[in-house]
Order: C-alpha cells, then sequence, then structure tokens
C-alpha cells in the first residue's frame, strides 16, 4: 500500500516538473516568436493617414456623408480586392467623424484614382463636378448637381 | 507621452480599487493584489459607462479627470471610515518555501519576459491589428472628433463588417484619454491594453494565491502567459482581451462566492459580466449563460443570490439595452426565418462546427492540462464542487453559445469558423486555466505528501 501511495506521489512530482518545463518552454517560444518581427503595415498605414489628412483639410465638411471613388467604380481597371477594401478603410479611419461610402454617395466625394482612370470614370459618370487634386492619386470632387 | 498616458488611468484604477474594498472589505495580502487586479477592469469598465453618460448629457463639456476626482473624495473618506485600510504592520508576507520561492521567481522572470515581448510586438505594429482601426480607433476618433454627434459612430451607413453596433466599452476609455491629453495618441490605446492584459495575469495570480497556494498561484500564471496567447493578442488592440478579462473576474468571483459564502461578491461578479457585455457582443452570451451557473454555485440560497448578482449587473446591463435601442442591427441578426430554420437542421453545419471546434480542444498543450488535472485530482469536497461546477457550466454553456451562433451564421460557415474561432476560445482559456488549477493539487502540497511517506 506503501508503494502505490509512493508512486502515485512519485507521478504527481514527475507531473508538476513537466508542467513547470512545459511553462518555461512555453515562454522561451513567446519570446523567440516575439524578435526580429520587423514592420507589419505601419508605413503603408502612416503614409496614408498623412495623405488623407491634406484631403481632410480640403473638405469643406465636418461631419456627414461623403462619397468615395476608386477603382472599384471604374469598369475597365482591374483591381485587387482587399487593397481596395483595405484603403477604403484606412479613409474611412482617417476621415472619421465623416461617414465614408462607396461609390458617388454625396455632394462631397474623395477620390483615389489616376488621372486618366479618374477620366474613364467621368466618361461613364456624366455630370457637373468641380475636381480639386490633393495629391498623387487624391482629389475631391464636389457634385453640382447634387448640392 | 508613455508617461501621460500611464497617469492617465491611474485615478480610474484607484477609482475600481476603492469600490472593490468597499463592496468586499477584506484585507490579506493576497487579496489586496486581488482587489488592485478586479479594480483595473472595473475602473476602466466604470470609467466608460461614466464617459457615455457624459456623452448623453454635456457632451464635450466635462472633463473626466475632475470628474474621476470628485468621486474618489467620497470613496476615499468611504473606504477610510466604514471598511478602513489595512494597516501596513498587518500585511506580513508570509514564510515562503524553497518549492514557492522557486515557483514564484519563474513567474516574475515569464511576467519580465511577457513584459518584453509586449514591446516588441507593440513597436513592430503600433496601430494594432486590422480591426484595431477600422473598428475600435475608427469609433474612438469618432467620439473624439466629434463629441456632440458621438452617434454617428452607430451610423447604419458605415460598412456592415465595421461592426457599428459593438459596444463602446474600448472606444470610450481611448477617446476620453485623447480629450484628456489632447492629442490622438497610439499610447492611450496601447496603456489600456496593458491594463487588460496584464491586469489578467495578474487576477489569475492573486485568486489562485488567494484560494490555493504560492506555487500554484505562479504555476497557473506561467501557463496562462505561456499557451493562452493573451500576451501577443493584447497588442493587437482589440476587445479580446478585455472580454477575457471580463469573462475569468466574473468567473472568479462567483467561485469565490461558493468558497467564502459572502454575498457582496456576488455583486462584482454582475458588475463585470455585465462589462463584458458592454466590451464585445461574446459578452452578451456570457450575461446570458451566467445565470445557469449561478443556480449550480448556490443552489439552495438561489433568491438571495440573484438579487446580489443583478445589484451588479443591473447598472451595465442598462446601459447595454439603452445603447442597443441606439445601435444598428447586428450582422448576424440578417437571418430569415427560413434560413434560420434550414440552417439549424443542415447535419453538415453540425459536423463543421464539432470538428472546427476539436482542432481547439485536442490541442497538445490542451491534452497535457487535462491529463495533469486527472491525476492531479484533489478530490471531491463538497463546499468546492459547487464552485467547480458553476465554473464547468459557465465554460461549456459558453461554448455551446459559440456553437448556436456558428450554426445560425449568415456568412459562409467555414470562412466565419476560420477568422473568429481562435478569439472566442481565447476568450475563456483564462476561466478554463483558472478551473483546471482549482481542481488540481498544489506543487506544495505534492511535495509535502512525499515527505510524509518518505517518514
Amino acid at each position: 500500500m506503501r508503494y502505490i501511495t509512493w508512486l502515485g506521489t512519485g507521478v504527481k512530482i514527475i507531473l508538476v516538473l513537466l508542467l513547470v518545463l512545459f511553462g518555461i518552454s512555453s515562454m522561451r517560444q513567446l519570446w523567440l516568436g516575439s524578435i526580429d518581427i520587423g514592420d507589419r503595415g505601419t508605413e503603408r498605414l502612416d503614409q496614408w493617414e498623412t495623405d488623407m489628412q491634406l484631403v481632410r483639410e480640403a473638405l469643406p465638411i465636418q461631419r456627414g456623408l461623403v462619397g468615395y471613388i476608386s477603382e472599384e467604380n471604374v469598369e475597365s481597371v482591374e483591381f485587387a480586392y482587399w487593397d481596395i477594401e483595405t484603403e477604403f478603410l484606412l479613409t474611412q479611419y482617417a476621415l472619421a467623424p465623416l461617414i465614408v461610402k462607396k461609390g458617388l454617395a454625396a455632394e462631397w466625394n474623395v477620390v483615389v484614382l489616376k488621372d486618366d482612370d479618374l477620366e474613364t470614370w467621368r466618361q461613364s459618370n456624366p455630370g457637373e463636378y468641380e475636381i480639386t487634386k490633393i495629391k498623387g492619386k487624391f482629389s475631391i470632387l464636389h457634385d453640382l448637381g447634387n448640392p | 507621452m508613455t508617461l501621460l498616458s500611464f497617469i492617465t488611468f491611474i485615478p480610474t484604477v484607484i477609482l475600481g480599487t476603492l469600490i472593490v474594498h468597499l463592496i468586499w472589505p477584506e484585507k490579506s495580502l493576497t487579496a489586496i493584489l486581488l482587489k488592485f487586479s478586479l479594480g483595473t477592469g472595473l475602473g476602466l469598465g466604470i470609467s466608460s459607462i461614466l464617459y457615455f453618460l457624459v456623452l448623453q448629457i454635456a457632451p464635450g463639456r466635462v472633463n473626466m479627470l475632475i470628474l474621476q476626482a470628485i468621486l474618489l473624495i467620497p470613496l476615499f473618506i468611504a473606504s477610510y471610515s466604514k471598511a478602513k485600510f489595512p494597516r501596513i504592520a498587518d500585511l506580513q508576507i508570509p514564510a515562503m518555501s524553497w518549492l514557492q520561492w522557486g515557483l514564484f521567481t519563474i513567474f516574475i522572470a515569464s511576467l519580465v519576459i511577457s513584459g518584453l515581448v509586449f514591446v516588441n510586438y507593440i513597436t513592430s505594429r503600433p496601430q494594432g491589428v486590422f480591426d484595431a482601426w477600422s473598428i475600435w480607433n475608427r469609433a474612438a476618433r469618432f467620439i473624439h472628433r466629434d463629441p456632440e454627434n458621438w452617434i454617428a459612430t452607430l451610423s447604419p451607413e458605415l460598412p456592415l463588417l465595421r461592426h457599428a453596433d459593438y459596444p463602446l466599452l474600448i472606444p470610450l476609455n481611448v477617446a476620453w484619454g485623447w480629450d484628456l491629453l489632447g492629442n490622438e495618441t497610439l499610447r492611450i490605446s496601447m496603456m489600456q491594453s496593458i491594463l487588460f492584459t496584464f491586469g489578467t495575469i495578474f487576477l489569475m495570480f492573486s485568486a489562485l494565491a488567494s484560494t490555493q497556494t504560492l506555487g500554484q498561484a505562479s504555476l497557473a500564471s506561467v501557463i496562462l502567459m505561456g499557451i493562452s496567447g493573451i500576451v501577443a493578442s493584447g497588442t493587437n488592440l482589440v476587445a479580446d482581451v478585455p472580454v477575457t478579462y471580463f469573462v475569468l473576474a466574473s468567473g472568479i468571483l462567483m467561485y469565490m462566492f461558493t468558497q467564502r459564502n459572502e454575498f457582496p461578491l456576488l455583486i462584482l461578479s454582475g458588475f463585470m459580466a455585465g462589462l463584458a457585455g458592454w466590451t464585445k457582443n461574446e459578452g452578451l452570451l456570457f450575461i446570458a449563460v451566467s445565470p445557469f451557473a449561478l443556480i449550480a454555485a448556490a443552489p439552495s440560497k438561489i433568491r438571495q443570490s440573484f438579487l446580489y448578482y443583478m445589484a451588479g449587473l443591473i447598472i451595465p446591463l442598462l446601459v447595454i439595452l439603452y445603447f442597443k435601442t441606439l445601435a444598428p442591427a447586428n450582422d448576424l441578426m440578417t437571418n430569415s426565418g427560413a434560413s434560420l430554420i434550414e440552417k439549424i437542421t443542415d447535419l453538415t453545419r453540425y459536423e463543421l462546427i464539432i470538428r472546427s471546434f476539436a482542432t481547439d480542444v485536442f490541442r497538445r498543450e490542451t491534452i497535457f492540462l487535462f491529463i495533469y488535472m486527472l491525476i492531479m485530482w484533489n478530490g471531491f469536497a463538497w463546499k468546492r464542487w459547487h464552485g467547480i461546477l458553476a465554473l464547468a457550466m459557465l465554460l461549456v454553456l459558453q461554448v455551446l453559445g459559440y456553437a448556436g451562433i456558428y450554426l445560425i451564421t449568415p456568412y459562409d460557415l467555414e470562412w466565419h469558423l476560420v477568422t473568429s474561432q481562435y478569439r472566442l476560445f481565447m476568450q475563456i482559456i483564462p476561466l478554463a486555466l483558472f478551473l483546471c488549477f482549482s481542481i488540481s493539487t498544489d506543487p506544495e502540497s505534492v511535495i509535502f505528501a512525499r515527505k510524509q511517506v518518505d517518514s
């Protein structure tokens, strides 16, 4: 009987030791997984924020809805869905508390298109617009027919 | 800015700790650490509710630091006159065996490593993950930049998957922190995340040090840091770790009630459950399942238990209900009646969910801990049985709730499981670990038992 108790206790001691080793090993893995990670998309996000700050300052409204025109709205342009979606969400994040809605959705619209793509979009969306170039592919489109 | 962000939350933590002390005036050393751990989350929850009320009454015109300072004065007076502060002379560090010193040293070393890991991750991605900026900090910006029109953050015009309906505990704290510092610094989000991440670790440590032994508390906390993913997840700057914290806090308090028969602990448990719901929608599921666990916790005093539990739950619950009247419908509620029946009767969906859940349940470390728990099982003590049953019910019902939500999800089930299941399980891992280490014999008893056998 004494040997059985001794054996049971021995097994428990081994288990405790194993758990301690398991804990130490897990901490080591956690540490190793965290070193030399490098940048994980921060640069792109910061750059977008900086560019959108110019758009935000140029927009005459601080509250309400603004439209968002991108490659998604130009039929002939091929685009990667998640890139476009991420840019759209980054724009929403940067322009808060304005609510950004895809398409020509309001009087004031943010355009993220190269010049020739914007021209293609204009041909398929005739109307009276005032376009203010901000920087690179960023512009503001004032829909004069939607006051 | 890091120091200022830290200072910003000091009154919040003190506020929460004093409230815990007033409700539960226990004065032992481990209880004090437990109170700070509980006070951290409670303070952050209360400050978010206060700021939410400020937005309804006088948006942009109340300084949260002054408001919290005003509230601290009566709390200090009440604590001093009624609950009394413990005297330093009474707070003696208990004598520790070589085993306890060893395990405690490993715990402290793991804590330091966790701190460094947190810094490594957060410096590589200060904005947090995709959801951090597109959901949580986006909402914080809406509130901070235009407090008078804060409700715009709930606009149904916002993209469906950016969850305008999500509760506001996290963004509200970030927004008032920015208000206070006059700067949209990411350090505020990081500091809040540090408080919740390390609050969870200290909660586990101090609760097990109170209910079990120092060795058991150290061992459990090292395992928590090593396997739960809580440290890395904390740097994501989303609401998963905060909801994990509140689920753990509510469960621990319910368990401690069963051990000590002190009903005020249930007030805190209810409040913590409410704050889980005020943090993320999964917390609403926790609120729904917790009454069943409460029945298991106190079957002979159900009425009294519910009264105390509801006394704590009612304030956050009312805030949530009011918030839900303003928020758009949740994306998971877009099912029509016919499609709902179709999904519920589709057996392949059950199979897919079970298979997917099995990948998280039958992991190497989970199997090891399960075997550990079975062999180290420290017997059926009737007093502990109710607490263990209550925790087990919380965990099982929460998992069943997750399964139910997946069953009726309007999204592609496989995609939904792949993108969210890990996070959902992470929210209950600390509570599962607390249960595991509450059931298991502590390392001190194992060593002493060996000495007795040898002699």
